[in-house]
């Protein structure tokens, strides 16, 4: 017997004013005492739900609609919540997404423990505290931050902190829900780190649901590949990355690539999954499947056992019935979609084009009087670099290593403390911290901004035709015809066709990706000859940031921009980046082309950088 | 750079061709806002017993029996089918008082919170997006100093020094000392708003800050002055009904307060005359709480999550 049975287990949400759908659907699994399985899937896919419904925190208007969850032999499916409060944080605990939100901020960390602690043993007074500071120790916290509050403590730690607490009473099952998103990768490295070792050590059982198959890769034994509310697959790990049997599986695993290669290709699964409320016929995954047969819109694979594990596909059935000699051929590991390709002779060309900006010994002293004191903070030391036409240069860094901070002075927001930022434009040399009211409003017709979250960079109350034709009309001065036109030209230039499908639609109504492409649309629209993209994939799923990369890619080649690409993520920069520039509080320890930088790193903190990029080959 | 968008699985065949189309889903269009408000039970009561009253202020000519300032009926008489509520102590028509004196309340509700919520709009507005500027700590000073003067006071004394006593004045003065709470509610929403990044992309299109303001943020806080303007709706139309009660109405004009007021002054309480005092009371007591009714709707558009259980 399982520690954790899952069968045929289905979530429906009821909303009053909706269609109902099915989030999840008949999913059965297992997870063994001890085990680290790992739950992918894009965002929608149904796998926090999941997740939720295991812990039995579903809330209105979700239900668990069928099915059983069986924890170590009680079934829990339809247990009382007094019964529920004794298993759950003993036998089953969980670390949350948002590390901001799981802590209660007025309350100290040590209470919170406490709480717990006391809550679910005979544990008091100084036998808690000394628990705490083992807990601290496992997660490897300062016996200093015991007593702070929540906001005292950095993202990084804060998560940690969780995890301790989940830990807190040696649980043992411990759901994951993508515990790292947020982070930045140096961190995130940290700590999948702590987990892995913490896991090895006391054994308890892992079920990890994270977007990013790199990082489950890393760390699973068994991965449950989810899509559309089911399980399409199920391999061990190794095996998974072998002799991956959904094409849907090839596609996550086509995401990643090696970084130091000469050419790198990673792939993205085009489109979006399907809407659940209505009813789908076939395979769920047949629209954006390039190995479809005319079966898949048929008829609904099942889940049959293949290979080392189980899949819900027709085509891998029938390849491996056929042994690979029949019509439907050997079976493929890659993903055949479209995919990116950079190769190394193209940065070298780049770095012809003429300059754009012109970064000169840079500072920025940030002051804050507090009291009678006042703190000094250098956010950029001396930073000099250029931008040119054509080309990509990546800023690389980890949380406030004073990046963003760059960005702000070159678009200018921020002035610098000394130092010069020169803008080499049409009306001959000006520098950016001089610009203020009108001009400033001017100079952004040639810089424009990529933000890092499409979903609040897009005016939920207003269609995407009215956000494109702002600037044009602004800084142009288009109307009527002119600007209609022009507007679907920008549509089909980031390949949102046919252009009229989208021009009446609210950003809401599309997927994270294809936001992204409307904010690059509108950031090209006046034609500008540097675009500040801070981050602009980082919030987007892993499978699907190939795509923004294409297109940036795509226009730095055609529309001969420049792009000054903020990143914290080695990987995307060697993707897209001709030039890279990695920052470490404030100061920039190393610059040079990308592959070079990546090849043979000459600082210390490039390579941590670079060790923490997952690589699941 | 190569890049291969399209590799040859997509051109071929039909089936194909709706690969590369883009998927726009339907599902997450949210509703139209009336269909929100109507699917709470609280507002559907509220929405008609407002229409109700909207219709007989509009066709009051048609609906009420009797010129409401006739004053050629027996004084005093009681409910009868000619006078269907009777009559007051100088000869005229209760229930056709009462049918005109509904054209005044609504007219003041309307104006008086339209013109309340159009201040505390712009006040709240700029003081908002201003925030930690000279422009928001002036701004803010004045909401301030609205907010702490005793407005019944002030209604009083502005209403008895001033010349006219029509409809407009009141509706003015009911504005000038009722928009401050909006104001604050208004600039609160707009700090939380204007650090989007919508409103940095709409600085690099090139917007003017008024476009900024009214434009790209007003249309995300709808919610919020809809039912700021019901709530001012329902004060100015308590205002008005407490003014007239104190003799500070028109006095050209019929209206609740102003039946209010004479049938006090005429002693109708002593007098036994019930229906006089008691039915203007209530006919404003109704239409309070069918607009308080309405704001349950207009809550459940700004927080979606009060929707499940309404």
């Amino acid at each position: 017997m399982s520690l954790l049975d899952v069968s045929d287990l289905s979530v429906r949400y009821e909303p009053k004013s909706h269609r109902p759908l099915d989030a999840v659907q008949h999913v059965s699994f297992s997870i063994e005492a001890g085990e680290f399985v790992g739950l992918i899937g894009e965002s929608g896919s149904g796998k926090t739900t999941l997740g939720t419904a295991l812990l039995r925190l579903l809330q209105r208007p979700g239900r668990i609609s069928a099915g059983s969850i069986t924890f170590d032999g009680t079934d829990i499916t339809h247990l009382h919540e007094d019964e529920l409060r004794d298993l759950r944080w003993r036998d089953i605990s969980t670390v949350f997404q948002s590390s901001m939100n799981a802590l209660n901020p007025v309350t100290r960390v040590e209470a919170q423990f406490r709480d717990v602690i006391e809550q679910h043993s005979r544990l008091r007074g100084e036998a808690v505290t000394t628990r705490i500071r083992e807990l601290f120790d496992m997660v490897i916290i300062d016996h200093r931050f015991i007593s702070a509050y929540p906001h005292e403590l950095s993202g990084g730690m804060r998560q940690r902190v969780n995890l301790a607490l989940a830990l807190a009473l040696e649980p043992k099952f411990v759901l994951l829900d993508e515990p790292t998103t947020g982070l930045d990768v140096v961190v995130q490295h940290s700590i999948l780190e702590n987990v892995r070792r913490l896991q090895a050590e006391q054994g308890f059982a892992v079920l990890f649901i994270s977007h990013d198959i790199g990082t489950v890769l890393d760390l699973s034994d068994r991965i449950l590949v989810m899509y559309a509310g089911r399980i399409v697959e199920e391999q061990p790990a190794a095996a998974l990355l072998r002799d991956p049997l959904h094409p849907y599986s090839k596609g996550l695993l086509g995401s990643y690539g090696d970084p130091r290669a000469e050419t790198v290709r990673i792939t993205y699964v085009p489109g979006r999954p399907p809407d659940l409320s209505l009813e789908i016929r076939g395979c769920s995954f047949a629209p954006r499947c390039p190995e479809r047969i005319a079966r898949c819109t048929e008829v609904d694979p099942p889940l049959l056992p293949m290979a080392a594990g189980r899949a819900a596909c027709h085509v891998a059935q029938l390849q491996r019935d056929e042994g690979g000699a029949g019509e439907h051929g050997e079976p493929k590991r890659t993903f055949d979609g479209p995919q990116f390709v950079k190769t190394a002779e193209e940065s070298t060309q780049a770095l012809r084009g003429d300059v754009v900006l012109t970064v000169d010994h840079v500072s920025k002293v940030f002051t804050r009087r507090r009291g009678l004191t006042v703190q000094h903070t250098e956010a950029v030391t001396d930073a000099s670099f250029v931008l040119r036409k054509g080309e990509v240069t990546a800023l690389v860094g980890q949380s406030g290593s004073g990046k963003s901070t760059l960005a702000r002075m070159i678009t200018g927001v921020d002035s610098p403390t000394t130092g010069r930022i020169v803008f080499h434009g049409p009306n001959g040399d000006q520098e950016v911290a001089g610009f203020r009211g009108r001009s400033l409003r001017d100079y952004r017709s040639n810089v424009q901004m990529v933000f890092q979250d499409p979903y609040s960079s897009i005016n939920p109350a207003k269609r995407l035709g009215y956000v494109l034709a702002r600037p044009l009309a602004n800084y142009h001065g288009l109307k009527g015809d002119a600007l209609r036109d022009r507007v679907e030209e920008l549509l089909e230039t980031v390949a949102l066709t046919p252009a009229d499908r989208f021009v009446n639609r609210y950003g809401y109504e599309l997927s994270g990706g294809q936001r992204q492409r409307v904010v690059i649309a509108k950031a090209l629209a006046v034609e500008p000859d540097i675009i500040v993209a801070d981050e602009p994939i980082s919030s987007l799923d892993v499978s699907i940031r190939a795509e923004i990369l294409e297109l940036l890619g795509g226009l730095v080649q055609t529309k001969d921009v420049g792009i000054l690409y903020i990143t914290h993520d080695l990987l995307s920069a060697r993707m897209l980046a001709d030039e890279v520039i990695v920052l470490n509080n404030g100061r920039i320890v190393e610059q040079g082309q990308t592959l070079a930088v990546i090849r043979s790193p000459q600082d210390a903190y490039t390579r941590t950088l670079i060790e923490a990029i997952p690589n699941p080959f | 750079m190569t890049t291969t968008p399209a590799k040859d699985f997509m051109a071929e065949g039909d089936s194909a061709q709706a690969l590369t189309l883009e998927q726009v889903s339907d599902a997450g269009r949210p509703d139209r806002w009336w269909e929100v408000v109507w699917s709470s039970r609280k507002a559907r009561v509220g929405v008609v017993i407002v229409s109700v009253y909207v219709i007989v202020a509009v066709f009051a000519p048609l609906v009420a029996p009797h010129d409401p300032l006739d004053s050629t009926f027996t004084p005093l008489a009681g409910a009868s089918g000619d006078n269907w509520l009777g009559t007051t102590t100088d000869g005229r028509d209760i229930a056709s008082q009462l049918i005109y004196g509904s054209r005044i309340s609504l007219l003041v509700g309307l104006f008086g919170g339209l013109l309340a919520t159009i201040i505390s709009l712009v006040i709240g507005m700029v003081s908002g997006y201003a925030e930690g500027t000279i422009v928001d700590d002036i701004l803010s000073f004045v909401t301030n100093v609205a907010l702490v003067i005793p407005a019944l006071p002030l209604i009083i004394t502005l209403v008895a020094y001033s010349e006219v006593r029509g409809v407009w004045l009141i509706v003015f003065v009911i504005a000038i000392t009722s928009w401050a709470g909006g104001a604050r509610a208004k600039r609160a929403q707009i700090i939380t708003l204007r650090n989007r990044d919508f409103v940095t992309a709409a600085k690099f299109s090139g917007e003017s800050t008024t476009r900024i303001i009214f434009r790209e943020i007003m249309p995300n806080m709808s919610s919020l002055v809809a039912a700021a303007f019901v709530g001012a709706a329902t004060g100015a139309i308590g205002a008005e009904a407490g003014l007239a009660v104190l003799g500070l109405g028109d006095s050209q004009s019929v209206s609740w307060g102003t039946m209010l007021y004479q049938a006090n002054a005429q002693g109708a309480i002593t007098q036994g005359l019930w229906l006089w005092v008691f039915v203007p009371g209530l006919v404003l007591a109704i239409l309070i709480t069918g607009m308080s009714f309405i704001n349950f709707g207009v809550d459940l558009l700004s927080n979606p999550h009060l929707r499940e259980d309404a």
